[in-house]
């Protein structure tokens, strides 16, 4: 199968400016900058059906074609490395592998967007992916695919600044994201208006993933058609998994977008651990509620995760082998989300200890029935949360009860 | 929402210092005329300081001309700042999810039995502390722990005190 995000993984030093060139590098920008027009870059690149891969799947050409729309100057681009969902570290490859295909991507996103200004913004636990982003940002620069007349084309100057978080699961939320740019507390804040009009410092951004843009200079070279068939049906292009859990090998695997977690678990990732069998699953991240085995052969993409009642997030499989607890699992992610909720709202605020209190009287055998429905109307109340996170962090708990009840209620009725 | 335990809003500062605050105005320099740097102005007080006493956070928002409450406001919202004097070797275990079901809690237990400390309480000579938290993106290295920005893992108890003996080695 043909790779689009992870093509350059094995390569020597891949990370370097060199091996990066010797893979055909940037030969998409230049293709971009001598052939096409910023609307024909972002007419392309809605055409391929490529969207937002940290998890909203938002159409990334239109999100484009309205940056470039906002009369406001200057515009940004930001590049989106806060990877910090539980379960997920696809980034983290990118950052450490391959980070001028990003750069790349980011280039061509400024081209479609008439940008001039961007930012890199990793999160602070990824040192190595710092170094290696950092010293390709230099290489750029002093190869001249970044600053003024980037290759010899007049009026396309792009300057990048890189940043680095300091431990905030909340600034990957876009918003948030903008306020930490900006020297201030990760707090999220009100949409409507949206980043292509009033991003960072007040003014049009394009702010995507690291796997979205290092999927645009493939689409350049080789097509919008091209990419629509590396997916399944509206599902296009490819999508980096990643397995985690009781699996027998974590790892990484850059595979169609709509593939199976039952070919993801059992023919990527080596089957459970140990052989034992399989309770569930997690599709995308901790945000993500689990399935049963059942739902196996369901395909891991949005439109399929939704109508489960789960959601696809982030492509962080998550595996759960007979041994684990769900009242547990779903404890554990309460009290990420408790630890994580940046407590600017209060249905977040007092809702994510409010899961794990529940669910520690729960665990402790003295949870009753009432708490059951008292966990499902603590997060329908929840959904009034000011930003994702909130509206997300009981989906795992209330998911958990849905798909495993009875191991809910063998902790209450002392089973 | 986590309220980060750290140090009362009083001076930390050992006598002798005071170069180390000379040190801090000059990497602020640097800073002052880069918009949003706050969180860079954070990091370069506890390159200095090994965390962010309360006299780096009068003289960033002096230098980057901010409200000292902003800069406190900053401080204490990102995990990654402290402000207590942090260990040479800061050891962060993951307890999410994909680490907790792969071994974790016998990880940190090892290397706190091993240490003879709790979580975030620095041994006597300075050298470690461990960290219970938040995901760190290396699930893949399930169960994983941090030293500082390095990373390890699949680790279990035996593995914990192997890689502590290897960092005392360092320091040997």
């Amino acid at each position: 199968m043909e790779l689009v995000v992870t093509k350059n993984f094995g390569n020597p030093q891949s990370w370097t400016l060199e091996s990066y060139r010797n893979a055909g590098g940037y030969q998409a920008l230049e293709k971009v900058l001598n052939e096409m027009t910023p609307e024909d870059v972002s007419e392309l690149v809605k055409e391929s059906g490529l969207s937002g891969r940290g998890g909203a799947f938002f159409p990334t050409g239109l999100k484009w074609q309205f940056v470039r729309s906002d009369p406001k100057t200057p515009r940004y681009v930001v590049i989106n490395g806060d990877e910090s969902e539980p379960g997920t570290y696809v980034n983290r490859y990118s950052l450490e592998l391959d980070p001028h295909l990003m750069l790349e991507g980011m280039l061509i996103a400024a081209y479609a967007c008439n940008a001039t200004l961007g930012y890199v913004y990793i999160r602070g636990e990824y040192g190595l992916g710092h170094e290696r982003t950092q010293a390709a940002i230099r290489e750029a620069y002093e190869a001249g695919y970044l600053g003024q007349r980037i290759m010899g084309k007049d009026g396309f100057d792009f300057e990048v600044t890189f940043r680095r978080g300091a431990g905030a699961y909340i600034v990957g939320e876009e918003t948030a994201l903008f306020n930490s740019l900006e020297g201030k507390r990760g707090n999220p804040r009100y949409k409507p208006p949206f980043p292509t009009n009033v991003g960072v410092w007040g003014l049009p951004t394009a702010i995507n993933n690291v796997e979205t843009l290092s999927a645009a200079p493939a689409i350049i070279e080789n097509g919008a058609e091209w990419f629509q068939n590396l997916g399944h049906g509206e599902a296009t292009g490819t999508k980096m998994y990643c397995l985690s859990g009781r699996v027998a090998k974590p790892g990484v695997h850059e595979l169609p977008l709509g593939t199976t977690a039952r070919e993801l678990i059992y023919d990527y990732g080596g089957g459970v651990l140990d052989g034992r069998p399989l309770k569930g699953f997690k599709p995308g991240g901790a945000s993500s509620a689990a399935l049963g085995p059942e739902h196996l052969d369901a395909p891991l993409e949005p439109r399929s995760m939704a109508e489960l009642g789960t959601i696809m997030g982030t492509g962080g499989v998550v595996v759960y082998d007979d041994t684990v607890c769900m009242v547990d699992a779903a404890y554990r992610d309460a009290l990420f989300f408790e630890e994580e909720s940046c407590g600017f709202c209060i249905p977040c605020r007092e809702g994510t200890p409010n899961l794990v209190q529940i669910l520690e009287r729960i665990l402790h055998g003295q949870g009753t029935m009432d708490d059951l429905d008292l966990l499902e109307d603590l997060g329908a109340s929840m959904m009034s949360s000011f930003c994702g996170l909130g509206q997300f962090a009981h989906q795992p708990v209330r998911g958990a009860v849905r798909a495993f009840r009875d191991e809910f209620e063998a902790y209450i009725l002392g089973r | 929402m986590a309220i980060h335990a750290g140090a009362p809003r009083r001076s930390t500062l050992a006598p002798g210092d005071q170069a180390k605050l000379d040190d801090l105005r000059a990497r602020l320099a640097d800073l002052k005329d880069e918009p949003g740097a706050t969180l860079e102005a954070l990091y370069a007080a506890q390159e200095v300081f090994s965390y962010v006493p309360p006299e780096a956070v009068t003289m960033i928002a002096e230098e980057l001309s901010l409200p000292e409450s902003e800069v406190f406001g900053v401080l204490t919202f990102y995990t990654m700042f402290h402000r207590k004097p942090s260990a040479k070797y800061v050891l962060r275990v993951c307890r999410d999810l994909s680490c907790h079901i792969s071994g974790a809690p016998a990880v940190l237990k090892a290397l706190n039995d091993e240490l003879g400390t709790r979580v975030t309480e620095v041994t006597e000579d300075g050298l470690f502390e461990t960290e219970s938290v938040s995901c760190l993106g290396l699930c893949d290295l399930q169960p994983a722990v941090m030293v500082n920005l390095e990373q390890h893992g699949p680790l279990d108890a035996e593995k914990a005190r192997s890689l502590l003996a290897d960092l005392r080695a360092r320091e040997a």
